[in-house]
C-alpha cells in the first residue's frame, strides 16, 4: 500500500469520531500503550493492512478515515483473542463491532464488499424467516456477487448428506421479528439509541 | 431445587443444528435421552443472530439474543445451547446488559419486555462435565473409546471473552480432554486447540478458511491424532465439509475424520451409528471406526 504522510494537527485529528466509537463499544482506545498483543495472536492479521494494534494507534491519533477505507476491520473473524489478551482491558473486538458498524451506517468507502454483502444477506435471512436458512444465503450470495460456480462442486454432496435442505425453516412468529427489526429503527429515528 | 438426580433443560438448537448440522441436533438428543437427561426444545425460537448481527448492529444482536432468553423462560430449567457461537452470543447478551443499563433499557424497548439476567446459558460441555459430572458419565459408558486418539478443537468462542463468565480457562481449556478421558478416549497435545478456523468466512472468503482451517488440520495431523473433535457447527463445516479442499489446494492427505462431541461421547455410551447421524459426515469415520473395533 502507499504510505500517505499523516499530519497530526487539529484539522486532521476527528476525536468525535473517536468518542462516538468508545460510546458504542464500552471501551477506551486511550488505555492501548501499543504492546501488540492483539496483533500477535490475531488469526487474521495477515489479511489485514492495519493490523489490530496499527487500528488502535490510529484511533488514538483520530485517523479513523484510513481505518474505514482499507478492509482490516472486515477481515477481522471476531473470534476474541485481542480482547481476550490485552493486558490493559481494550476491548478490541467490540472495537471492531463498533468501526463495522459506523462504517455500515456511513455505507462507507470500504473496499471489502464481500463480507459486507454476506452480513447483508445473513440479516436479510433472519429478517424474512426468523432463521437463518443456509441454502438461500449461500445461493443468493453467489448470485449477487457474480460468483456463480463457487463453492458448486460441494452443493450435490451436501444435499444428499442431508446438509443442506430444500425446504428451509421458518419461524412460526414472524409478527414478533418484524416488531424487534422496526422498533430499533424507530429507536434509530428518534435518536434514543446510536 | 429439582433433586440432583434429575437433569432437565431448555434446548436451544441454533439455525445451523436445524439445517447444516442435523446430525449433531440428532446425536445431542439421542444421547441425552440415553443419559436420562432432559431436554425440551425452546418454542419458536429465534436466530440468534451470530457473527454478522454483533459486527454491524450490536443492539440488534443484543435484542434478538434478550427475545431468545425470554422465550427460554417458557421451559423449565436452565438453557442448554449446542453451538458455540450461539452459547457466546446469549452468554455475552447476559452479561452485556446485566452492566449496562442504558443498553438493557434500549433492549427491553426492542423487545417490549424485561430481560431474563438470571437464567443459567450452558453449553452441552459444561452439563456432560459438571452437572450430570464425570464420574456418572464415566458409569454411563458401554464401549470404551479405547485407541482413539482424538484432538479437542475448541476453537473461539467456546471459552471468550475472559470477562464474561466462562466454560473454562480461556488459554489452556480442558474441559473436552476431561470428557473424552472420561469416556475412554485418548487425548493428544496439540498447538492449534484455541485457533480461530476462519468460522463465517467460509460464505464470502473461502480463502481464508482453507489458509486457517489447514494449520488446524495440519496440526492434529503432526501431534499424531485419528481425528478431531468439535463443538460448534461452523468449526465442523471448516474443516468437514471444506477438507478435501483443503488437500487438494496444499497437495497433502489428512483423511482426518471431524466428530461432534456428542457423536463421540455417544458412541460410547453404546448408541449405534444411526442414532448418532455418522453417515452425514463429509470425511467417512467409518474406516478409522473399524479399524478401532468401535462399530
Amino acid at each position: 500500500m502507499k504510505k500517505k504522510k499523516m499530519l497530526l494537527s487539529a484539522e486532521t485529528m476527528d476525536i468525535s469520531f473517536v468518542r462516538k466509537v468508545e460510546a458504542l463499544s464500552g471501551t477506551s482506545v486511550r488505555r492501548c500503550f501499543q504492546c501488540g498483543k492483539c496483533s500477535a495472536g490475531c488469526p487474521m492479521a495477515t489479511f489485514m493492512e492495519h493490523p489490530p494494534n496499527r487500528v488502535v494507534r490510529l484511533l488514538q491519533l483520530g485517523q479513523w478515515r484510513r481505518i474505514l477505507e482499507g478492509r482490516s476491520i472486515w477481515y477481522c473473524a471476531s473470534c476474541e483473542t485481542c480482547s481476550t489478551r490485552c493486558p490493559n482491558k481494550v476491548h478490541l473486538a467490540s472495537i471492531m463491532d463498533a468501526l463495522r458498524k459506523l462504517s455500515w451506517d456511513a455505507e462507507g468507502p470500504s473496499k471489502e464488499s464481500y463480507v459486507q454483502l454476506a452480513n447483508k444477506l445473513f440479516l436479510q435471512n433472519i429478517r424474512t424467516y426468523g432463521r437463518q436458512y443456509e441454502m438461500r444465503l449461500a445461493a443468493v450470495f453467489n448470485v449477487k456477487s457474480g460468483q456463480f460456480l463457487k463453492d458448486l462442486m460441494l452443493g450435490p454432496k451436501l444435499i444428499t448428506k442431508g446438509k443442506l435442505k430444500v425446504f428451509h425453516q421458518k419461524n412460526k412468529n414472524m409478527t414478533e421479528i418484524e416488531k424487534i427489526f422496526s422498533r430499533i429503527e424507530a429507536m434509530r429515528e428518534n435518536g434514543e439509541a446510536l | 431445587m429439582t433433586p440432583k438426580n434429575i437433569l432437565k433443560y431448555a434446548y436451544y438448537p441454533g439455525c445451523s443444528l436445524h439445517a447444516s448440522a442435523g446430525e449433531y441436533d440428532l446425536s445431542t438428543r439421542e444421547l441425552f435421552k440415553k443419559l436420562n437427561i432432559g431436554l425440551t426444545e425452546v418454542p419458536d425460537w429465534f436466530c440468534c443472530g451470530a457473527t454478522p448481527a454483533h459486527n454491524v448492529d450490536e443492539l440488534l444482536s443484543l435484542s434478538l439474543c434478550a427475545k431468545n432468553l425470554e422465550l427460554a423462560e417458557q421451559v423449565d430449567g436452565d438453557l442448554a445451547v449446542a453451538c458455540a457461537a450461539c452459547f457466546s452470543r446469549l452468554k455475552t447478551t447476559q452479561h452485556v446488559l446485566g452492566e449496562n443499563a442504558v443498553k438493557r433499557k434500549q433492549v427491553e424497548k426492542a423487545i417490549d419486555a424485561p430481560v431474563p439476567l438470571s437464567g443459567n446459558v450452558k453449553h452441552l460441555l459444561d452439563i456432560l462435565a459438571r452437572d450430570l459430572g464425570l464420574e456418572r458419565l464415566e458409569q454411563a459408558v458401554a464401549k470404551p473409546l479405547s485407541g482413539l486418539k482424538v484432538a479437542c478443537y475448541y476453537g473461539c468462542l467456546l471459552t471468550r471473552p475472559n470477562d464474561v463468565p466462562n466454560l473454562d480457562c480461556v488459554e489452556a481449556p480442558t474441559i473436552m480432554e476431561d470428557v473424552l478421558k472420561a469416556v475412554g478416549a485418548e487425548t493428544v497435545a496439540w498447538s492449534h486447540r484455541l485457533e480461530c478456523c476462519g468460522a463465517n468466512f467460509t460464505l464470502s472468503r473461502p480463502g481464508v478458511v482453507i489458509q486457517l482451517s489447514h494449520a488446524i488440520l495440519d496440526s492434529a495431523k503432526a501431534a499424531g491424532a485419528d481425528c478431531i473433535m468439535v463443538a460448534c457447527p461452523l468449526c465442523h463445516g471448516n474443516l468437514d465439509i471444506r477438507q478435501k479442499e483443503i488437500e487438494g489446494v496444499y497437495n497433502a492427505l489428512y483423511a482426518m475424520p471431524v466428530f461432534y462431541i456428542t457423536q463421540l461421547v455417544g458412541l460410547a455410551a453404546g448408541l449405534g451409528a444411526d442414532k448418532l447421524g455418522l453417515d452425514a459426515l463429509i470425511v467417512n469415520p467409518m474406516p478409522l471406526l473399524k479399524e478401532k473395533g468401535l462399530v
